[in-house]
């Protein structure tokens, strides 16, 4: 049993590309939209998708999580968002940050550009900067929304009003492409905002997944939730001959068999492709599966 | 964390996170979210 | 041979000739009217023969106004700041004429020159036409009834942009407070009508209230109007419609606000708008004056286009 998990892990994390382009396409499913330089305006925007993706993108299904919050929690009559944090609860008990590393579509478009050929540079040393992340979940998702409001009450979303790359990417972009209108529009924040997306694109060629690890609100409470999550890292220590090979594949700078549910994993599954014994594999269950065998024998096979 | 513990944890956020869903979806989040969702945000794309 | 090769050189310059004649002909019938053309020197011998004369006449003011729209604006800032005049009976083209002289310096002597004739162009047409409107009472309504009915797209010298004429869609509302809204009778009663489409959660939108209000009693002292349509209001709900005007009041925005039905004309135009907020300048015929605004108009960007196509609508409207 516990083998055969372990080959749909190698299976799942071989075949992650096309799981990624195959999220991407199912969160911007109304493609036509891009031609008509318009939005899709039906219920399912009611709910969030799990990645980052900007609803004012012309073809998103759903809303974008870190929007929804801010947009909520920036009216005049919540300043709290009991919906988008109990859904992102059930959302990082359940998958945790394999969301990061398989679902999301501003994920995978910083990966696509690491594939382009050039001089890689290794993040281990920039280490602090991955916990500026909570910091902007913290200041610019909730608190700057929520309590800098104007005489009626409302607040800007300062995270997608400053520092969004996705925004742009995904609505301002093609929607100025298409739509004459919001060409004209275009401003100074404009400007701004597409500079950090340059500088985006351009860490992204050097670095691995540089927004993912500093930046991103939503990758920093998928990450509070990775030691709890279903969705975990499972290292058998009797197959484990300490090679190390792990540690120098994680791109995350994880060592898997030290912190196997490290809050910077992504469950990209490099590891488990690295390991030479087939000793690291997903697991998907309640607990963490070391105190009953047997147990945890049963729970895999679920 | 022991295994009980573990599983205690995340069968309690489970549910607290499906009873939060639900209170923010009586309050009227949902709705809010949807009129949102389906306008441009000038201010998230970067204009204005 | 050389017989040969001079009736070609000959019959060369003869088609050049033919076609530059077309030309100017079709040139001649573009400007109509223009200085030396027909219409500033022909006399109308009957009403009907007025009314054609006198249309082409503003046709031809209105063609002059759009046709170096960057160079006007200038002139139209210039006479914001001196706003005391336009009297009634004052020469729409003198006044201009004493404008541009006024501000002679901020134009280059090219533009100088160019407006100046213009400028005497449009007070000479401007001049002929209260001379035929004396004579012939009549054409007055007639002329004004001609441009309600014009057929969109027909008239495309007047639009400031290249595109032809788009109608507002046309609708029965009612205000916030509940009297009865109906489009045509707003339009027809502004010189301009700038419409504001906002709801209630929209940060921005909701930041542009207090600068519309101040709008909108800048344009009512120039004989327009501005109005507000919360797309939540739509079909009259009234948790909306209580919310929207907790909004207003809040903001001390005091112009008037619209809701019609959804499933209309105008509740369809208004349901495929979905970048908020956006702004729209009609004339007094019930045409779309130029592209949407996008984005709030408390940013310079917007409020200097928005600025720019009621200054042209106020400013064709006097023709």
């Amino acid at each position: 049993m516990g083998k055969k998990f372990s080959g749909v892990s190698q299976t799942m994390s071989r075949f992650r590309g096309w799981i990624q382009a195959g999220a991407t396409l199912l969160t911007n499913l109304h493609l036509p939209n891009f031609l008509k330089g318009g939005l899709y305006q039906g219920a399912g925007k009611t709910v969030c998708v799990p990645g980052l993706n900007c609803y004012s993108c012309p073809a998103a299904s759903g809303a974008c999580p870190i929007g929804a919050f801010q947009a909520v929690v920036g009216s005049s009559k919540f300043s709290f968002s009991y919906y988008i944090t109990g859904f992102l609860i059930l959302l990082g008990v359940l998958l945790g940050r394999f969301i990061c590393g398989f679902l999301c579509p501003f994920g995978w478009f910083q990966e696509l550009l690491h594939k382009i050929p050039t001089k890689k540079l290794s993040t281990k040393k920039l280490k602090p900067l991955t916990y500026l992340k909570y910091a902007v979940l913290l200041v610019m998702v909730f608190l700057l929304p929520a309590f800098l409001v104007n005489d009626v009450g409302m607040g800007d979303p300062f995270f997608c009003k400053y520092l969004c790359p996705q925004g742009v990417l995904e609505g301002a972009i093609p929607l100025s492409l298409a739509n004459a209108g919001i060409r004209a529009a275009l401003g100074k924040l404009f400007t701004w905002k597409f500079s950090i997306l340059l500088s985006v694109i351009v860490l992204s060629v050097l670095f691995y997944r540089p927004f993912c690890k500093w930046l991103c609100p939503l990758g920093a409470f998928y990450a509070l939730f990775n030691k709890v999550s279903l969705f975990q890292m499972k290292v058998d220590e009797n197959k484990c001959i300490s090679c190390g090979k792990c540690a120098r594949a994680c791109k995350m700078d994880v060592d898997v068999t030290k912190t196997p549910n490290h809050t910077e994993c992504i469950r990209c599954g490099m590891c488990i492709r690295a390991c030479p014994t087939n000793a690291v594999s997903f697991r998907y269950g309640f607990g963490n599966g070391k105190e009953a065998p047997k147990k945890t024998t049963m729970e895999e096979s679920k | 964390m022991s295994h009980g513990k573990k599983a205690a944890a995340q069968v309690t956020l489970l549910l607290a996170g499906a009873a939060m869903l639900c209170f923010g979806v009586w309050r009227g989040e949902a709705a809010m979210v949807l009129s949102k969702a389906i306008k441009l945000c000038l201010e998230c794309v970067g204009i204005g | 041979m050389n017989m040969k090769r001079i009736f070609a050189l000959a019959f060369a310059v003869l088609m050049v000739l033919a076609l530059a004649a077309c030309g100017t002909r079709d040139n001649d019938k573009m400007a109509n009217g223009s200085g030396n053309g027909s219409a500033m020197t022909d006399e109308p011998k009957t009403a009907e023969e007025a009314l054609t004369l006198h249309t082409e006449l503003l046709e031809r003011e209105k063609a002059i106004l759009s046709e170096n729209t960057e160079l006007w604006e200038k002139v139209f800032m210039e006479t914001d700041k001196g706003m005391a005049m336009i009297e009634d009976e004052k020469n729409y083209g003198d006044f201009l004429l004493g404008t541009v002289e006024d501000a002679k310096e901020q134009f280059t002597d090219k533009e100088y020159e160019w407006l100046k004739e213009s400028t005497t162009e449009i007070s000479d047409i401007e001049n002929k036409v209260a001379e035929l409107e004396e004579k012939y009472p009549e054409i007055m309504q007639k002329s004004m009834d001609g441009d309600m009915s014009m057929p969109a797209g027909s008239d495309t010298s007047t639009p400031p942009d290249d595109g032809s004429m788009q109608k507002f869609p046309a609708f029965e509302g009612k205000d916030l407070d509940g009297n009865t809204v109906k489009s045509d009778e707003l339009f027809s009663g502004n010189a301009v009508t700038v419409v504001n489409f906002w709801f209630t959660t929209c940060n921005p939108c909701v930041g542009e209230l207090s600068d519309l209000d101040a709008l909108n009693r800048e344009l009512a002292e120039k004989g327009g109007g501005l109005i507000g349509i919360n797309s939540f209001t739509l079909d009259g709900n009234e948790t909306a419609i209580a919310e929207a005007k907790d909004v207003l009041a809040k903001k001390g925005a005091t112009y008037q606000n619209v809701y019609f039905d959804s499933d209309g004309e105008a509740g369809m135009f208004t349901m495929s708008i979905n970048a908020y907020p956006t702004t729209y300048v009609v004339d007094r015929s019930g045409n779309i004056v130029g592209d949407p605004i996008v984005g709030a108009i408390t940013e310079k960007k917007q409020a200097e286009t928005l600025q720019k196509l009621i200054d042209q609508t106020i400013a064709a409207d006097m023709a």
